[in-house]
């Protein structure tokens, strides 16, 4: 069973190299949990901006080099001198006991930055340390395994700490400042997602070794710049929610065959065909049109499929272009054509429509009212 | 939103144009209104890139930081922008009189009040993070700052805290004010992009609105109109010019400098044609009668801070004090609700709004009771008449709710009594009780004849000013646990962090 789901993703993906999940793309899961085409996208290892391209809808996405350079110039501060800058804030700002500090570089196993070897290494330490052996309290880059849809993702948060209350927590560094002790909510939220990630793989981590959930608290800690300086703040941040809905959203992963089983025998996102030549771009998009999409204008920020999606939803005149504003305005309807159909008297309304046409053709017959009276002097008065 | 907007936005998808959403613009436009695109560095908050800044279109002012990350440079961009914010300012402050004698406080105001206009809300961001990290710093001591930089700050944090009060006109994203006049076929969060939007209202020469909206989304046509470049430009122009800029011997560097102020100008410039663009757009469009109302109470207000500032005044604080966010909250609210009623009274269209959502009716009187004398409570004989209205509107409003009336004369008051549901129609009856005169009959006009079309909204109503205890006499339940009169000093003192 689980093999014939994994053929079906292979023959998705085509010839293209398999991606694995990421932090970052696991995070992503939470922004748009209903489209079928992102799930099977990225369960299929499919590389969606090379698709996008190919589909002559590339998105101009990317991180400046600056953002790039000024987030690892941060990190790298707080951390050095063996996490100086980073004991100071958990300490003073936090109010943490960390009576002892023994700091573990898992960047590197003498050497070797393979992902396997360094994940067995983080994996003896942790473990060590939580069945109290060992003196590690900081663990720089440790790397975790998360099987995702039964394939391998290593994950590396920035750091781990162990020994606040007894307890591993996430250290998220992040490089947007936290200005007079508030941060853009939009970015916190984001940051917790993805430790959210971190946590549930340290936990199935130190499950096999036999030692339960509550090793891992729920409450990451994020580092960030203080105002507009270069000195960090910290700040607690509660994510059981997220880690609730990331669960959830990784279990829906596992049962992609439901998904897969609604599409038509022998669909391909393949790029290119077994001779490495060109897929012609329509036939691309005839194959992605296959895929149900939930567009929200707000993909726009974060899948790189957003132009496809909108392109397709503006052809089908879906009320999805205008976004939630306007559709939870007109419940129950989903086209343009539609709702300018019942507010005109044109199209008859279903049962479930009686209501939503009425008002309006009520809101048809006030801005026609207004059109008749618009321009003339005193139309106010 | 309400049915009538949404439809609005129907109608611009099947159109594939803007369609009009109000009568009017409902915002002040100045004459010489100061533009500011303000650009700022990706993954540092507060850093400062580039700004364009002027308030004619064929004199516009570049002034770059050519390497962001200096701090010193950061300021001197801080200085520069002051000088002609200040010069801005106090061309607003040329004149003064007295006001109306209502009212204590400010007795006489400027008659001028300024009006910054940015491309979008990200550009009222990004000065709010210039004002905070300006308004603090010091003139004096180690990291010293020229005069101008703290009171640029202090400037900025009182212009970007009127913009959060609803009806304000000093500070304004120029997409937020299309928005408010033209209904386009894309979602909210596109219309943010000046680009996008104007695509929809005036597209260029010889595009149709579609070429015109993938032209404005591609950052190699139409750069983003910031604060943030594209990441793109980032990797590929600038973060190579700063390069060279900054390994430039003496003797290259005014070269370099000049082609890198060269690239940020071409960044810019398409921004800067499409907000005078706008501009225009908008002056086209009627202002809305009571605008002139708001505008005076943005000139109290200026006058207010300008007054406070010219005192010695304190910059303003990272945080409220509980009575100073409750006070805050209260005016907020206050203004929202008063803005709405305002748009309401002035506009068919805003009115057409809040009537398809059961905020408000308009419809024939079909019954009236002119004559009819009610004795109050205190034993008067007083003018009550009632009228009945048939509307078609979905009316939500309860007995007893006060009302105002676009379509009566000002002083018009009246209180609904009953609404009763007829078919696809309701009755809705009022008792009228304001703007009758004195005498026992009402003045001819001031009572809906049968047969008349008349609009009721609800009034948002004289409220008093709400008294909050004084700032030591806080509830022990509200008082926050730290002290942070230090907070100053503190903020001066910032490490100027050159070390990266």
């Amino acid at each position: 069973m689980k093999a014939a789901v994994d053929a079906r993703l292979d023959v998705l993906r085509g010839s293209a190299l398999r991606l694995t999940y990421s932090a970052r793309s696991l995070a992503a899961l939470e922004n748009n949990p209903r489209c079928t085409l992102r799930a099977v996208l990225d369960a299929s290892g499919s590389n969606k901006t090379d698709i996008a391209k190919h589909a002559g809808y590339e998105l101009p996405f990317g991180q400046s080099p600056f953002a790039i350079a000024r987030g690892n110039s941060f990190e790298a501060m707080v951390k050095a001198n063996g996490c100086a800058e980073l004991l100071r804030v958990l300490r003073e700002i936090l109010q943490l006991s960390l009576p002892e500090v023994g700091y573990q570089d898992l960047n590197d196993v003498g050497g070797d930055g393979r992902s396997e070897i360094r994940h067995a290494r983080t994996r003896q330490l942790l473990v060590r340390a939580a069945r109290g052996l060992g003196d590690g309290t900081l663990f720089d880059h440790p790397m975790l395994l998360l099987r995702v849809g039964g394939h391998a993702a290593f994950l590396e948060p920035d750091l781990v700490a162990f020994r606040v209350g007894d307890r591993f927590h996430v250290v998220e560094i992040k490089s947007f400042p936290i200005i007079d002790g508030r941060a853009d909510p939009a970015q916190v939220r984001a940051a917790t997602t993805q430790a959210c990630a971190y946590i549930i793989a340290l936990r199935a981590m130190l499950a096999e070794a036999g030692i339960g959930p509550e090793a891992v608290s729920e409450t990451i800690v994020l580092v960030a710049p203080r105002d507009f300086t270069n000195r960090p703040a910290a700040a607690f941040v509660d994510a059981r929610k997220q880690v609730a809905t990331l669960t959830r959203q990784l279990a829906r992963i596992e049962r992609i065959g439901d998904l897969l089983d609604l599409l038509p025998d022998g669909l391909t996102f393949a790029i290119a065909d077994e001779a490495g030549l060109p897929r012609p771009a329509g036939e691309l998009v005839e194959a992605l049109d296959q895929v149900p999409a939930t567009y929200r204008p707000d993909c726009l920020n974060h899948c790189e499929m957003a132009f496809y999606c909108r392109a397709r939803a503006r052809d089908g005149g879906s009320l999805d272009v205008l976004g939630p504003v306007v559709r939870e305005q007109l419940g129950g309807i989903d086209t343009v054509t539609m709702a300018l159909g019942l507010a005109r008297g044109k199209l008859r309304p279903n049962d479930e429509q009686v209501e939503i046409a009425a008002s309006l053709r009520h809101a048809a017959r006030l801005r026609a009212e207004l059109r008749s009276t618009a321009g003339t002097p005193g139309a106010a008065a | 939103m309400s049915k009538v907007s949404a439809l609005a936005r129907l109608e611009a998808m099947e159109a594939m144009a803007a369609v009009q959403l109000t009568e009017f613009r409902h915002r002040r436009l100045s004459d010489h209104p100061l533009v500011i695109v303000p650009l700022t560095m990706a993954g540092e908050a507060g850093a400062p890139l580039a700004a364009m800044v002027g308030s004619a279109k064929r004199s516009p002012k570049l002034l770059v930081v050519a390497q962001p990350r200096n701090r010193d440079q950061r300021f001197a961009f801080a200085a520069e922008l002051g000088g002609i914010v200040m010069d801005y300012i106090d061309h607003c402050r040329r004149d003064r009189r007295a006001g109306s004698s209502r009212g204590k406080g400010v007795a006489s105001f400027y008659t001028d009040a300024p009006q910054v206009l940015v491309p979008n809300p990200g550009g009222v961001k990004a000065l709010a993070d210039l004002g905070r990290t300006c308004r603090f710093r010091k003139t004096t001591g180690s990291y010293p700052v020229a005069d101008i930089v703290p009171r640029l700050g202090m400037w900025l944090t009182f212009l970007v805290e009127s913009a959060e009060q609803a009806g304000t006109s000093m500070l304004l994203p120029v997409t937020g004010m299309l928005g408010e006049h033209w209904a386009t076929g894309q979602s909210v969060l596109e219309d943010q992009n000046l680009a996008s939007l104007m695509a929809w209202i005036a597209p260029p020469d010889g595009l149709d609105v579609a070429q015109a909206m993938a032209d404005a989304e591609n950052p190699d046509v139409c750069p983003p109109a910031g604060p943030a470049t594209a990441p793109s430009f980032d990797k590929y122009y600038l973060e190579p010019a700063i390069k060279r800029f900054a390994t430039a011997d003496p003797l290259a560097a005014a070269a370099a400098e000049a082609e890198l102020r060269e690239l940020i100008a071409d960044q810019l410039k398409p921004t800067w044609r499409l907000m005078w663009q706008a501009i225009s757009l908008l002056r086209g469009v009627p202002e809305a009668p009571r605008a002139a109302a708001r505008f005076e109470r943005d000139r109290a207000s200026f006058t207010a801070y300008s007054d406070y500032q010219d005192a010695g005044g304190l910059p303003q604080r990272k945080q409220d004090a509980p009575i100073g966010a409750a006070r805050r909250l209260s005016r907020l609210e206050r203004a929202l609700a008063d803005f709405e009623a305002d748009m309401a009274f002035d506009d068919p269209y805003v009115l057409a709004d809040r009537r398809s959502v059961g905020e408000a009716f308009a419809g024939t009187v079909v019954a009236a009771e002119p004559g009819r004398i009610v004795t109050t409570d205190k034993n008067r004989r007083v003018p009550r008449p009632l009228v009945t209205v048939r509307t078609q509107d979905p009316t939500r409003l309860a007995a007893g709710t006060k009302l105002i009336s676009p379509s009566m004369p000002a002083s018009h008051r009246a209180l609904i009594v009953s609404t009763i549901p007829d078919e696809d129609t309701s009755l809705v009856t009022v008792e009228i009780v304001g703007g009758m005169g004195q005498g026992l009959v009402p003045k001819p006009g001031s009572v809906p004849a049968q047969g008349q079309q008349v609009a009721y909204l609800p009034d948002p109503g004289w409220r008093p000013v709400p008294v909050f205890p004084d700032n030591d006499r806080v509830p022990w339940t509200h008082a926050a646990a730290a002290d942070d009169t230090d907070e100053f000093h503190e903020a001066a003192t910032e490490e100027w962090g050159n070390d990266d």
